[in-house]
């Protein structure tokens, strides 16, 4: 049993103790047997509070040392380093919640709050004193990254990965690389087209040797954690061989009778069963999409390269991270939403987008030219009865700058933007101010009092209460009405359901701490970047893979990780397998082994993630965690019960 | 000028210790590079280290802020230079670059200080406190703030008046009146610019009378008010000390204003305005807040909804520009400004005002590259050459621009924005080895 824990009591420079006699609290703890000094401090996280401790740990050899602060998510591993720092096994450190659980729960009862405090912290100090010194799960990290999606974040975060000197696989799940970033054409910002953008980084992925790429391949399974993934990867064969004669590709889609609409371009347009998205779509080489083919064979007559015996290929990848790269869809507005899908010239700004990439000199829709254009801001964002409750981020400055695009293209344009207050963030502000120079006309009403569109005769035409002339009624007819529309989550999730990713409320991925870990998962070697963790424009995108990609590779950079040993522990002889532990496990670390003639359950403890979740349902009880055993429990419960 | 007289070799040189310096210093200094770590202020932790709550999750800013700052302070590949500048860089050659760091005296031994305070207490001069943002006084012998890295004392020599009383106070006898400017030849491969950003002066818009209003604060003064280490604890108008009861913000001072030279949105005061609103109304229940606007940025992850949730909390947003602020006899402020949506030209009485001030490029730091031009944007911030594919590289190769540096962002951005620069780094100096 430990004879000298020092215990710290944190002001938190008022969050605790506005409310919390942290003064009461010293005095109540310091007289136990344990206890060997008991001190308070403004911030212990501060770096001259963590000297102290460390000073103290070494100087009065302390064998236990408990702070009592904010929530162990903020700082547990904060004050482990400190105790390591000073020489102490990290796992003698205890730490004690009295700011989320005591001062803010209970503002409005001081007394009350102090009582709490000085219970929490004896049983803090109950727990320390039986505390044992623990070494951690030391497992080999495999130099390795798995990207999950080629678009402009993915192929970013692969050229970066492989620099630093990483095996990286880009597993993309379309046949062709560029993501979103493919379908759009100028961009804000530079000049550089979409295509532009993404020749440059697909040249750059392919002049590594160091990165792999697969298109048609996704994750299928995965098994292993942190420093040793092992994935299955499907791949779909593109029934093309690489060794072709364009000329006879170009036949080949000559000659497939089967159109569709084409999701590349937003299903304005069609395309045939053998297609590529664009002409020097990357890898240059086209696809066959068997959910359509008819399998007539017309293209395989024309074309030699047609290969329909290629199969499906399953590969086992083993990496030490995996960097999660999987962008967003588009918002689809609903049938009937602001006319979308019954009134013919209402369209989603992706389509329209596309619509502008194919007109050269007129603007032209529905073979009408088109010369007002009402563009609909934060369709599907900023929702007052949908889930959509959050701004989409890029699309006003995105929109604004497509708006000056189409008005310096064509002829006789006249733009009208009904908005809910525009959000050109930043030097993005530029583009607002040129469009109002321009003449663009923008109309604005609350969330509460959304714009209509409606058929009147063959006109439509939208409606609005407008904030800005002090609530008038006004009205536009508009030969297009494009739905700006926002980002939201891929509606594919199966890779994010495979790894068990965590979502936001906004249904994006959701990273640890928005400041301190904001592309780590709560997955041990997981890491997000780009769109798929939150709408993002490009520059931000980037940003965060770059930012991933560290993260990443510092991971398995050593070449070895330290893992947590608090992890389960199986009682060999008490455990009579039952399998109900391996059923509870959602980490798939629980695996039957036979041990002297009979059959028991085996803890992979690199897997372990010591959530508990196992010890409940053991009818033999011959599970128990390190570090958090049964008697530790019981004994801080006999704490928590001991009066103040 | 004499010849530098120490030289010193790093890996790579970043100039600023705020957030995004930090972060970029962290992740090269794990992955074993030596960094050099230069900071003009007494401590590192840049502006964030004296922000109160963070929008838009409410984290205490030092919470978050602290442990980086000590992880930074700590670290055995991070050296760090608090009141240092980096005066001139020169380009060698790719991998070759030669900085001229000029060591400002702290007239205080760091090593010896302990932070105790006796030199305060005995020093008798009293000036305004720059880190509260003249909103309380320091003395001349002082430690900068209560969470500073390093938490030593330093003397401001020019308010000093040479009295020796903190000497004879000091136990440790750490403090020394006879350091000087000392100049280092520092030798690098790469550089990170994370020199971050200035707030906008009120004072170049007199129509707000920032300086004859005595109830009109800055929106950083504000949250110096509701910090931790706050001065007075608890929110007080600085005329006459009574408690507001009816505040109100005005959205872009200093921004979105090209009358003043800033056509630009800052990108932050909307939100830091809007979280500032939700932390009045936990510490003084019974006061009214309204923000006047002309358009609420709440677009990043999160933002939306807490601005929706400042709403229903009761903070009154007003969309109008504020044309005008005058004083009442009583301190009170009268505020004329257009209500865009009844269209009219309108007064409203408030006890107290808050600018909230925009984002400005911190310049200079394109004058310390002496054979090679660093490349400003039209707004004065380091430009991005590459924005879209590589947004840390400028227009020299091998440095890299972290956080505000290259324009407004808020912390989260600054954060992804010092790790990008410290990935785009570790790729150049990989190819130095190659």
């Amino acid at each position: 049993m430990k004879k000298k824990v020092g215990v710290y009591i944190c002001h938190c420079g008022g969050n605790i103790s506005d409310y919390v006699d942290v003064e009461k609290v010293r005095k109540a703890v310091e007289k136990d047997e344990s206890v060997f000094l008991a001190k308070t401090t403004m911030f212990a996280c501060a770096d001259s509070n963590q000297k102290e401790m460390v000073e103290d740990i070494k100087d009065q050899n302390l064998d236990g040392v408990v702070v009592a602060s904010c929530s162990p998510k903020l700082h547990l591993l904060t004050f482990r380093a400190v105790a390591e720092r000073a020489g102490m096994n990290k796992y003698n450190y205890v730490h004690a919640n009295i700011r989320e659980q005591v001062s803010w729960a209970h503002s409005d009862n001081k007394p009350g709050a102090t009582e709490k405090a000085i219970k929490i912290v004896k049983a803090a100090i109950a727990k320390v004193r039986n505390a044992e010194s623990l070494d951690p799960v030391r497992v080999k990290a495999i130099k390795a990254v798995a990207v999950i999606g080629a678009g402009v974040a993915g192929m970013r975060a692969a050229i970066e990965l492989a620099e630093a000197g990483s095996e990286v696989y880009l597993i993309e799940r379309e046949f062709f690389v560029g993501g979103r970033v493919a379908q759009w054409d100028d961009l804000c910002i530079t000049e550089e087209t979409g295509k532009e953008l993404i020749t440059r980084l697909y040249d750059e992925v392919m002049k590594h040797k160091h990165v792999t790429l697969f298109t048609g391949a996704e994750v299928v399974e995965n098994s292993g954690s942190v420093g040793n993934f092992n994935l299955k990867v499907k791949v779909t064969p593109r029934h093309f061989n690489l060794q072709c004669n364009p000329g006879e590709l170009q036949k080949a889609i000559d000659v497939c009778p089967v159109e569709v609409p084409d999701e590349f371009n937003f299903n304005i347009t069609k395309r045939k069963a053998i297609y590529h998205n664009y002409p020097s779509e990357y890898p240059q080489l086209p696809a066959i999409d068997v959910k359509n083919c008819t399998r007539c064979g017309a293209c395989e007559k024309v074309c030699s390269a047609v290969d329909f015996f290629q199969k499906i290929e399953y590969l086992n990848l083993k990496v030490g991270s995996i960097l999660l790269a999987t962008g967003f869809d588009p918002y689809e507005p609903k049938k009937g939403e602001f006319g979308y899908g019954e009134i013919d010239n209402v369209v989603t700004f992706p389509q329209f987008k596309r619509i502008v990439h194919y007109c050269d000199d007129k603007l032209m829709y529905n073979g009408k030219e088109v010369k007002n254009i009402a563009y609909i801001y934060c369709v599907g964002s900023r929702q007052v009865d949908g889930d959509n409750k959050y701004c989409s981020r890029y699309c006003c400055t995105a929109n604004i700058h497509t708006a000056i695009t189409v008005k310096k293209k064509y002829k006789g344009i006249h733009n009208f933007h009904f908005n809910r207050g525009i959000r050109t963030y930043g030097k993005a502000e530029i583009w607002y101010d040129e469009s109002s120079r321009l003449g663009d006309i923008y109309l604005q009403s609350f969330e509460h009092d959304p714009p209509a569109v409606e058929k009147q005769g063959d006109k439509t035409i939208v409606k609005i209460k407008d904030v800005l002339t002090s609530d008038r009624e006004l009205e536009v007819v508009a030969d297009l009405v494009v739905l700006v529309t926002g980002m939201v989550p891929r509606k594919e999730n199966s890779i994010g359901n495979l790894l068990k990713i965590p979502k936001g409320r906004d249904k994006f991925f959701n990273e640890i701490h928005m400041k301190l870990r904001p592309v780590e998962t709560v997955i041990d070697g997981v890491t997000i970047a780009g769109a798929s963790q939150g709408p993002k424009n490009i520059m931000e995108s980037m940003n965060s893979a770059l930012s991933a990609a560290t993260k990443s590779f510092s991971l398995i950079d050593s070449g070895e990780l330290a893992l947590e040993p608090t992890v389960a522990r199986v009682d060999e002889q008490k455990c009579k397998w039952c399998g109900k532990c391996d059923d509870a496990c959602s980490y798939s670390a629980i695996d039957k082994i036979e041990l002297d003639g009979r059959t028991i359950a085996r803890v992979n403890s690199a897997v372990c993630k010591g959530c508990g979740m196992c010890l409940p349902v053991c009818p033999s009880n011959a599970l128990d965690l390190i570090g958090l055993a049964d008697k530790d429990m019981e004994n801080m419960i006999d704490a928590l019960l001991s009066n103040v | 000028m004499q010849e530098p007289k120490k030289i010193l070799k790093y890996d790579v040189l970043v100039i600023g210790g705020g957030i995004a310096g930090g972060e970029s210093a962290i992740n090269l200094a794990n992955l074993g590079y030596k960094v050099l770590l230069v900071e003009k202020e007494l401590s590192i932790g840049g502006k964030m280290i004296l922000l109160s709550k963070v929008f838009p999750t409410l984290d205490c800013a030092a919470c978050i802020t602290t442990p980086k700052v000590s992880e930074i302070a700590r670290h055995p590949n991070i050296t760090i230079f608090t009141s240092a500048e980096v005066t001139e860089i020169t380009k060698k050659d790719e991998h070759q670059f030669e900085a001229i760091v000029l060591q400002k005296p702290r007239y205080v031994n760091v090593a010896d200080c302990t932070g105790c305070q006796l030199c305060e207490q005995a020093c008798p001069v009293n000036v305004t406190d720059e880190y509260q943002y003249g909103l309380v006084g320091r003395k001349a012998a002082y430690i900068p703030f209560s969470i500073a890295s390093p938490r030593a004392a330093a003397i401001d020599i020019d308010n000093c008046t040479l009295c020796g009383a903190c000497e004879r106070a000091c136990p440790t006898k750490c403090i020394d009146f006879t350091q000087t400017d000392e100049e280092y030849l520092v030798k690098v491969k790469s550089v990170v610019v994370a020199t971050g950003f200035k707030l906008f002066d009120p004072l170049k818009i007199p129509r707000y009378g920032f300086d004859k209003c005595k109830n009109v604060i800055t929106s950083m003064q504000m949250e110096r008010e509701l910090a931790p280490t706050r001065p007075f604890n608890t929110i007080l108008r600085p005329g006459d000390g009574k408690m507001p009861d009816n505040i109100a913000y005005v959205l872009c001072t200093g921004s979105r204003d090209k009358s003043v030279g800033n056509p630009i949105c800052s990108q932050i005061c909307c939100m830091y305005s809007i979280k500032q609103a939700q932390l009045l109304m936990g510490a003084l229940p019974m006061a009214d807040i309204t923000i006047y606007y002309l358009h609420i940025r709440a677009f990043g992850k999160g933002f939306n909804e807490f601005y929706a949730q400042a709403q229903d909390m009761g903070v009154e947003f007003v969309k109008g520009k504020v044309g005008k602020i005058s004083e009442k006899e009583n301190g009170n402020l009268i505020l004329r400004y257009e209500d865009i949506e009844e269209g009219v030209v309108k007064e409203a009485e408030h006890d107290m005002v808050v600018l909230s001030v925009g984002v400005l490029p911190n310049q200079g730091i394109d004058e310390v590259f002496d054979n090679q031009k660093l490349q400003l944007d039209p707004f004065h911030f380091v430009n991005q050459s590459d924005i879209l594919a590589s947004p840390a590289k400028t227009s020299i190769e091998g440095v890299f621009v972290a956080g505000t540096a290259s324009g407004p962002m808020d912390i989260p951005d600054s954060i992804l924005s010092g790790g990008a620069a410290s990935a785009e780094t570790t790729s150049y100096l990989r190819r130095a080895n190659q």
